[in-house]
């Protein structure tokens, strides 16, 4: 057996081997002198290469015509697929974000809004309470006047049945005390005089 | 007990004969034709409904179409982008070559040097084409790392070049022989077990844990050699 340094251990253990073979005895046929090694016979080289050139080169045209064009088209269709789905992804993705996003606006608008509706009320509120107590303040100070104004009135009223009264007991007084009536207009000036000046 | 390389023999099944030249149909162009079915049924039934959400099969076409995507990107930048159909068929076609290779009685064409080799070198001399025309002779400070001292580039750039003649050697060397390695061993430990009868059991539990780490190795070698061919094509574009 040739074999170059770079035929490894393996090459070696199989030297050994063959070393214990004939050792043994057992392997009478690989007796040094008889064994021809196969792959060193030149006879069967051109029959060799020209098959392998042969096998060679069909395998070669049909792995690159068909092969390999074949599996490209395979995964290049995954790859896009791939890119495709995540393109998708990322675009739902933004828009989800964008929706929320909305939503959020919406939310803090509508918040806002319900924030200055209640303002609003109340200061709608307070205002109509404050018109309602200017009002009712108004109608109970008309009230309150009337009233006042109705006493005075009928107080005058009473003032004039006194003032009437008194110069009519006074004339009659005056009848029976000197049997003499005396001029209703002075006694009721008289009465008049002495009203303005005590209390009315 | 046959060979444990006796299972890298290739047995012509259409034998073909152009010019001199044995161009038979053999096992293992018949693995290669079951992957390049395979691969073509892996990419095309699972991504035929091309669900939005994917299902099993199509999340392993997807995921492997971004996995290489990925390397590519990482490792090369934009400018890499007009190579992935070749990096993306290249590494499913040796991941599927490895895989398939675990099957019993299938066989393993990248347990084949020249296999390995052939590819390696399409890469190097693609790499090196992009390169120059891309930089013209400009390409060739590739082979003067920058900050290098004037005095020590005598030293450095042979050693440069000759780690990147290297390139498709160690690209091919390491995939052909992880995968042979691996398949000789678990030939090994299969006729172990069919000797020791009862006690066949132990290599046989073995055999299963080698199963699970060949498929393991399956996966990485073919990660290794896309990663590196990236790693080649960074260095082509981007001059370290």
């Amino acid at each position: 057996m040739r074999i170059s340094p770079d035929g490894t251990r393996r090459a070696g253990a199989a030297a050994v081997l063959a070393g214990s073979i004939l050792a043994s005895g057992v392997a009478r046929a690989a007796d040094d002198s008889g064994v021809k090694l196969p792959q060193l016979d030149i006879q069967t080289y051109p029959s060799q290469i020209f098959w392998l050139v042969v096998s060679f080169a069909v395998l070669y045209v049909l792995v690159s015509r068909v092969a390999v064009p074949r599996i490209f088209e395979v995964l290049e269709e995954r790859q896009e697929r791939i890119a495709d789905d995540l393109d998708k992804a990322q675009t739902l993705q933004s828009e989800a974000a964008q929706a929320q996003a909305d939503h959020e606006a919406l939310l803090a608008e509508a918040r806002a809004r319900a924030a200055a509706a209640v303002r609003e009320a109340q200061e709608a509120a307070s205002r109509a309470g404050a018109e309602r107590e200017e009002g009712a303040r108004a109608r109970v100070a008309e009230m309150v006047a009337e009233a006042e104004r109705r006493i005075a009135a009928s107080r005058a009223g009473a003032l004039e049945n006194i003032r009437d009264v008194a110069s009519e007991a006074a004339v009659e007084a005056v009848a029976r005390l000197i049997d003499s009536r005396p001029d209703e207009d002075a006694v009721t000036r008289a009465i008049a005089a002495v009203a303005q000046d005590g209390r009315p | 007990m046959a060979s444990p390389v006796e299972q890298f023999a290739l047995k012509p099944l259409v034998p073909l004969h152009v010019g001199g030249v044995d161009l038979s149909f053999t096992n293992s162009s018949m693995w290669m034709a079951i992957t390049v079915i395979g691969v073509t049924a892996f990419l095309t039934l699972s991504m035929r409904s091309g669900r939005l959400v994917p299902g099993r099969w199509q999340s392993m076409a997807e995921v492997s179409y971004e996995f290489i995507a990925n390397m590519l990107r990482e490792n090369v930048g934009s400018e890499g982008r007009g190579y992935f159909p070749f990096i993306f068929t290249l590494f499913l076609f040796i991941l599927f070559g490895n895989l398939f290779g675990m099957i019993p009685y299938a066989y393993t064409f990248t347990s084949q040097i020249i296999v390995t080799f052939a590819m390696a070198i399409t890469v190097f001399v693609g790499v090196t084409v992009i390169g120059l025309v891309r930089h013209g002779l400009h390409f060739f400070t590739l082979f003067v790392p920058s900050g290098t001292p004037l005095v020590m580039a005598p030293l450095l750039v042979p050693i440069e070049i000759i780690s990147y003649f290297v390139r498709p050697v160690s690209l091919s060397v390491r995939l052909f022989a992880n995968m042979m390695a691996g398949h000789t061993m678990m030939k090994v430990f299969g006729g172990f077990a069919v000797l020791m009868g009862v006690l066949g059991v132990a290599p046989v539990a073995l055999l299963v844990a080698l199963t699970g780490f060949e498929i393991l190795v399956a996966f990485l070698q073919a990660y290794v050699f896309t990663v590196l061919t990236c790693l080649y094509l960074h260095d082509a574009i981007h001059l370290h």
